[in-house]
């Protein structure tokens, strides 16, 4: 009831006014996001515009799978959807309304974070990262919604230092019945972070597809930019396979029935350098050995959440440190999308690019970025 | 929390329905909400719905209705307005537009003619989408249904260890649960008493001793008790009603839609609850978009 007078009060207003300057509207695949004001509360929140791209299909069945999925999942990791909101139907918009799905604002997302020099995380403060990442994971796969994108700019971190999972818009409900093979469409999470199992086709998948973009984002805690940053399917699978071994039956029974297993061509003989080649970047064998367990090729041996979150890196001093008091010197929003373009010498290998993910690139040709 | 907020009181829906029900006695107002159950049923057995997307649907429309007077949108634009959303959320799949629109001019024709007479089903999926918004609107964009049928399937199975009873009796609950979506209580409580008033009546019917089950539960049985009046209501109402002979003038009489319905239905619950003169007059629910 009261729905229709808060609305009022909280029109959707792209915030050009001067003392947001830090702020814009920015696309995200098909999503709108503004940041916005609550007149009353002078709250500021997070405004994500549900386009109707497809007229046929009505409001999109990713829209309300967002809302009933964020509804349903109340958690301190995991992005607060305050309420839905929509402008009001007048004969200008011909009485069609757009609706906005309202969020609590966040200060920071991962991607901006780590792409900016000056912040610098401390081996106790990756760990709370890491931390409360996992745990959001181990929320939402306990109530059976995989994420399905799973990649750092998607790492909203408020200025107190609270990560929170966001951007559900590829979100689902699984079902735990193994029994049953499900058919889920595997054109999902952005290539980079892109699990194995994925790229070879499999359909009937579930949470450690997300356990291995968490394990790609952690290697990124030192390595500060994607670890593989694939141009095709076929070269992240190039990529995945130098740094994880060959993907054999041997180290995953069952690979081979997969669809794509024959019809790619996979990389024979390739050793498992995980904690290799990472040694330069990450110095503590904890992280090490977390890492090599999130990254493993048969998504049936990753580790899953809980067990993430039991590993001896979260138990081993130095213990996970509050975030806060270093994000209290960096008083502006970093996002992924204000990130200035990266210098030339500014990073250890020029190269790197985050956006566009999935466009093809055949030019370059990064085997290793780090 | 949503839970919470769709469990109505009874005083509040009797409010709700005021407007229409100076147009249209109690009873009379029930005979037409039960006939769009029904035609929904229909609906979703042509579409090859699973019961839990019928259900779901049925539900949006008595929510939609509960809070908004029949006049605001036709309840025949509404039904498969209510199919379309159920099974997107449902993840059923997105309806091909065709195929619903098809779908519901067959089913007007060949099993409501006895409603509707020759006119055809008159409305469009532009009609159908734009409807859509309202119904969200009007919901408060609460999508999530939880329904009986699963707490029955575990009471009921409880019941058989404990009982040595038999799936006749589940089968005969699962239908009493069926029909109690043709009664207001999927808007008064919550589904587990539902299924449990479902099982109690089936379990009276089949005369199976199921007394020391029962007062094993926790729960309030007078609540159930009301659920089971409710229902009971119902097969009352059906002894002596022909849908077949009162409907069509059940529709005649019911409060219409004013004005093209591209116009919003309210411009919040207040404007549209002050009744306009009764006894509509217009005769077949033909108005249509500009």
């Amino acid at each position: 009831m009261d729905y229709e007078r808060k609305k009022n009060l909280r029109e959707p207003e792209q915030t050009n006014e001067a003392a947001d300057s830090e702020v814009s509207t920015h696309e995200q695949g098909s999503i709108e996001v503004f940041k916005a004001r609550d007149k009353e509360t002078k709250r500021y929140v997070a405004l994500k515009k549900v386009l109707m791209e497809n007229e046929k299909e009505g409001f999109p069945i990713t829209a309300l799978r967002e809302i009933k999925i964020l509804q349903l999942l109340k958690y301190e990791n995991v992005v607060n959807l305050l309420e839905i909101c929509r402008t009001k139907a007048t004969p200008y918009n011909r009485f069609k309304s757009t609706f906005y799905l309202v969020f609590e604002f966040c200060e920071h997302d991962l991607a901006g974070l780590l792409s900016n020099v000056n912040v610098k995380f401390s081996l106790g403060e990756i760990k709370k990262v890491m931390q409360q990442l996992l745990n959001g994971l181990f929320f939402i796969h306990y109530n059976k919604i995989l994420h399905r994108d799973m990649k750092a700019a998607n790492i909203l971190i408020t200025k107190s230092g609270c990560l929170k999972l966001a951007d559900f818009g590829l979100a689902r409900a699984f079902s735990a019945n193994k029994g049953q093979a499900t058919r889920y469409t595997n054109r999902v999470v952005t290539l980079w972070y892109r699990p194995p199992e994925l790229l070879l086709g499999e359909r009937n998948y579930g949470p450690p597809i997300d356990l291995w973009g968490a394990g790609c984002i952690m290697a990124e805690m030192w390595t500060r930019s994607p670890i593989m940053q694939g141009s095709t399917e076929q070269h992240q699978l190039n990529l995945i396979s130098q740094l994880c071994g060959s993907i054999t039956p041997e180290v995953w029974p069952g690979v081979q029935n997969l669809e794509l297993f024959n019809k790619l061509d996979l990389p024979k003989g390739q050793k498992r350098k995980v904690k290799e080649r990472l040694k330069p970047y990450v110095r503590c064998q904890y992280a090490l050995d977390l890492l090599d367990k999130l990254l493993t090729l048969n998504p049936n041996q990753r580790l899953d959440a809980d067990a993430a979150l039991n590993h001896d890196f979260f138990w081993m001093d130095p213990p996970p440190a509050d975030l806060e008091k270093m994000l209290s010197h960096h008083t502006t929003s970093m996002f992924e999308f204000l990130a200035p373009p990266r210098r030339r010498g500014m990073q250890p290998h020029p190269q790197q690019q985050r956006p566009p993910v999935q466009q093809q690139n055949p030019d370059q040709h990064y085997d290793r970025v780090f | 929390m949503y839970l919470q907020q769709w469990i109505l009181d009874k005083q509040d829906l009797l409010r709700e329905r005021e407007s229409d029900q100076k147009v249209l006695s109690e009873e009379e107002y029930q005979k037409i909400i039960i006939f769009f159950a029904n035609f929904i049923q229909s609906l979703g057995e042509h579409l090859k719905f699973r019961q839990q997307v019928i259900a779901t649907a049925t539900v949006y429309f008595k929510r939609y209705y509960a809070r908004n007077s029949l006049r605001s949108i036709d309840p025949l634009l509404m039904a498969p307005t209510c199919a379309f959303l159920a099974s997107k959320v449902e993840e059923f799949g997105v309806l091909s537009n065709n195929r619903l629109i098809t779908t519901c001019q067959q089913v007007v024709k060949n099993k409501y003619g006895y409603a509707y007479g020759s006119t055809e089903f008159p409305y469009r999926i532009s009609q159908v989408l734009e409807c859509e918004f309202y119904l969200l609107e009007s919901m408060d964009c609460c999508l999530i249904l939880y329904h009986p049928y699963r707490p029955l399937l575990q009471y009921a199975q409880d019941l058989n260890q404990s009982e040595n009873s038999s799936d006749s009796l589940l089968q005969l609950s699962w239908r009493i649960v069926n029909d109690s979506l043709r009664t207001d209580v999927a808007l008064l409580y919550p589904p587990f008493m539902i299924a449990l008033a479902a099982l109690h009546m089936a379990s009276v019917m089949q005369q199976r001793d199921t007394k020391t089950w029962f007062a094993e539960l926790a729960v309030d049985l007078d609540k159930v008790l009301e659920v089971t009046k409710h229902i009971l209501g119902l097969y009352e109402l059906w002894k002596n009603y022909d849908e077949k002979k009162e409907i069509g003038s059940l529709l005649n009489k019911m409060p219409k839609p004013k004005t093209a319905p591209s116009r919003p239905p309210s411009q919040g619950p207040s404007a549209q609850d002050l009744p306009q003169q009764g006894g509509s007059q217009s005769s077949q629910p033909t108005q249509q978009d500009t």
